[in-house]
C-alpha cells in the first residue's frame, strides 16, 4: 500500500473580494473569528499570512507530493504579492491555476502573471448578458470580465471561464456557452451552484427547478457534440436533484488540501464554517507534513471506518465515500451523518422539502443576501 | 479522429497547457493540466517524449529502431496511445 500523499493545493490567499456574489462558498463572517490566530506581526495587519509563510506553505507542500496548487480566494489578485507566489510555485515545479474574478486585471499584471510562469487561468462570469451578471455580481463587472478575457487570449495563457449556474441565469446557459466560444477559451465550466457559505444561506433563492434543470442539461449535452474540437465543456450537475450523493473530494484527507487566508489547513474549503465543531490546525502552529498526516481534522472522516449506517454496509462506499461531510453538516447538523442528498439518508426529506418549496407552482423567488468582506471580522485586535 | 485516420504526416504535440514531468514522489512520468494529472506508463512516456515537431512516421521509425521490433507492428500501438491522449485532449496534431 502506499503512503497517502495529497496530488493539489488550494491556497485561499484572501477572503477579500471585489465582488459580491450570494453563492459564494467563502465562510459567511463571524465564524472565522474562532479560527484565526492574531497577526504574528508579518505584513498584512488583517491576520492574513505573510509572503514568506505562504512561500513555506508552498516548499512544505511540494516536499509533500502536490504536484498542482490553485491560487484562490477571494480576489487573489488582492494581494500584491500574487506573482511572486506564483514564482515560487513554479520553481517547486507546481502546475499553476489561477481562480479569479479578472478584476484588476491591466495589460502589465496580465503580462507579469505569464512571465511569472502562470499554467492556466479560470475566470469567473457570472451571466453572458451585462446587467444580469452585474445584478449577480453586486457591482459592475461583466464589461471588464470581457476585455481581461481578451488579453489573457492575447498572452496565449490557457483560459477556462467558470460559470456558477442557479435560478436566475440558468436559462441563458446557451448563451453562457457561445460567450466563452466567441472569447476563445479553451475550456468552460458550468457548475450548477453548491450550497455551502453564503448559497446555503441563499438556497431558496438560488436552487433552479426541476423543469430548468432538464432543460440546461439537454442543451449541456448538445454544446458539447457541437463543439467537441474547440470547447471542453464541463457541466456539473446540482447535488440537490441527485439520488445518490458526489464522490466529495475523491474522500476527506486523500488528494487534496486547502489552507486558507490565516493560515488554517483543512481538508476541504468550507468545512471550517460547515464542521464547527472540528478543530483545524493552523500551519503557524504546527507543519503541514504532520496536520496532513496526524492531524484529527484530516484523520477523522479518512477511509471507511467512522462511516455509520446505511453507509457501512453500502457497496458504492468506497465509490462515493459517503458524500459531502460539509453538507451532512449543513443540513442534518451532524458531519458524520450520511450525505442527505443520498436517498438512503434519513435527512433526504429535507432536501426533498427545499425542492418541493422551489418547485410550487405558488413558489415566489426569494430575494437574496449579498456576500460582504470579511475585513472586520479579520481585523486584529 | 480515429487512431487508424491519423496520418504518418501528422505532427502530434503536447496540448496548450500540458506540461509533460516527473512526480517526484513515486518516480512516475505524470502529464499535468489545468484540471488534473494523468500517470503515463513506460510506453506512453516514450511516445509523449516525442512529440517534439516530428512526424508520427518519425516517431515510429525511431521507437521501432529503440525497441528493436517491427515498425508496422508498433504503429497501430502509437496510433492508438495518441488517439487516446487527443480524445482526453492532452496531446494535438497539427
Amino acid at each position: 500500500m502506499t503512503a497517502l500523499r495529497p496530488y493539489a493545493l488550494l491556497a485561499e490567499i484572501t477572503y477579500r473580494c471585489p465582488l459580491h456574489c450570494p453563492y459564494c462558498s467563502n465562510p459567511v463572517g463571524a465564524s472565522l473569528r474562532e479560527a484565526s490566530p492574531r497577526s504574528h506581526g508579518g505584513e498584512y495587519s488583517n491576520g492574513e499570512l505573510t509572503t514568506e509563510e505562504w512561500k513555506r506553505i508552498i516548499r512544505d507542500a511540494a516536499a509533500l507530493g502536490v504536484l498542482q496548487i490553485g491560487f484562490s480566494g477571494g480576489e487573489p489578485l488582492a494581494r500584491r504579492d500574487l506573482f511572486s507566489l506564483i514564482r515560487a510555485a513554479r520553481e517547486a515545479n507546481l502546475y499553476t491555476n489561477l481562480i479569479t474574478s479578472g478584476i484588476g486585471l491591466d495589460d502589465d499584471r496580465v503580462r507579469a502573471l505569464r512571465d511569472a510562469g502562470l499554467d492556466s487561468i479560470q475566470l469567473s462570469f457570472q451571466s453572458d448578458e451585462p446587467s444580469l451578471a452585474d445584478e449577480i455580481a453586486g457591482a459592475r463587472a461583466h464589461d471588464s470580465k470581457v476585455k481581461v478575457a481578451a488579453k489573457i487570449r492575447a498572452t496565449g495563457i490557457p483560459l477556462s471561464l467558470n460559470f456558477v449556474i442557479h435560478r436566475r441565469n440558468i436559462d441563458r446557459l446557451s448563451q453562457m456557452i457561445d460567450l466563452a466560444e466567441v472569447l476563445g477559451a479553451e475550456r468552460v465550466e458550468l457548475a450548477n451552484v453548491q450550497f455551502y457559505g453564503w448559497a446555503f444561506r441563499n438556497r431558496a433563492a438560488l436552487l433552479p427547478t426541476r423543469e430548468q434543470v432538464d432543460r440546461a442539461r439537454d442543451i449541456a449535452i448538445a454544446a458539447k457534440v457541437r463543439l467537441a474540437n474547440k470547447v471542453e465543456i464541463f457541466y456539473v450537475l446540482p447535488d440537490y436533484y441527485e439520488t445518490r450523493p458526489k464522490p466529495c473530494l475523491n474522500g476527506w484527507g486523500q488528494r487534496y488540501l486547502t489552507v486558507n487566508p490565516v493560515g488554517d489547513v483543512l481538508p476541504c474549503p468550507t468545512a471550517s464554517s460547515a464542521i464547527p465543531d472540528l478543530r483545524f490546525e493552523n500551519i503557524r502552529t504546527r507543519d503541514l507534513d504532520s496536520i496532513w498526516r496526524e492531524s484529527e481534522s484530516f484523520n477523522r472522516f479518512r477511509g471507511t471506518e467512522w462511516m455509520p449506517e446505511p453507509c457501512r454496509s453500502c457497496p458504492q462506499r468506497e465509490i462515493d465515500f459517503g458524500g459531502c461531510r460539509c453538507q451532512a453538516a449543513l443540513v442534518s447538523g451532524n458531519a458524520a451523518n450520511t450525505d442527505p442528498v443520498c436517498e438512503f439518508s434519513s435527512n433526504r426529506g429535507r432536501i426533498d422539502a427545499l425542492l418541493d418549496e422551489v418547485n410550487s407552482l405558488h413558489h415566489k423567488i426569494a430575494g437574496w443576501t449579498y456576500r460582504q468582506n470579511p475585513e472586520h471580522v479579520l481585523a486584529s485586535p | 479522429m480515429r487512431a487508424t485516420t491519423i496520418s504518418d504526416l501528422a505532427r502530434p504535440s503536447l496540448a496548450k497547457g500540458v506540461r509533460l514531468q516527473v512526480d517526484s514522489t513515486t518516480g512516475k512520468n505524470v502529464l499535468l493540466y489545468p484540471e488534473g494529472i494523468v500517470e503515463l506508463n513506460e510506453t506512453a512516456h516514450d511516445i509523449v517524449a516525442c512529440c517534439d515537431g516530428r512526424t508520427l512516421g518519425d516517431i515510429v521509425c525511431h521507437l521501432a529502431e529503440e525497441y528493436e521490433v517491427d515498425g508496422n507492428a508498433l504503429a497501430a500501438d502509437v496510433r492508438d496511445t495518441l488517439s487516446d491522449l487527443q480524445q482526453r485532449r492532452l496531446i494535438e496534431f497539427k
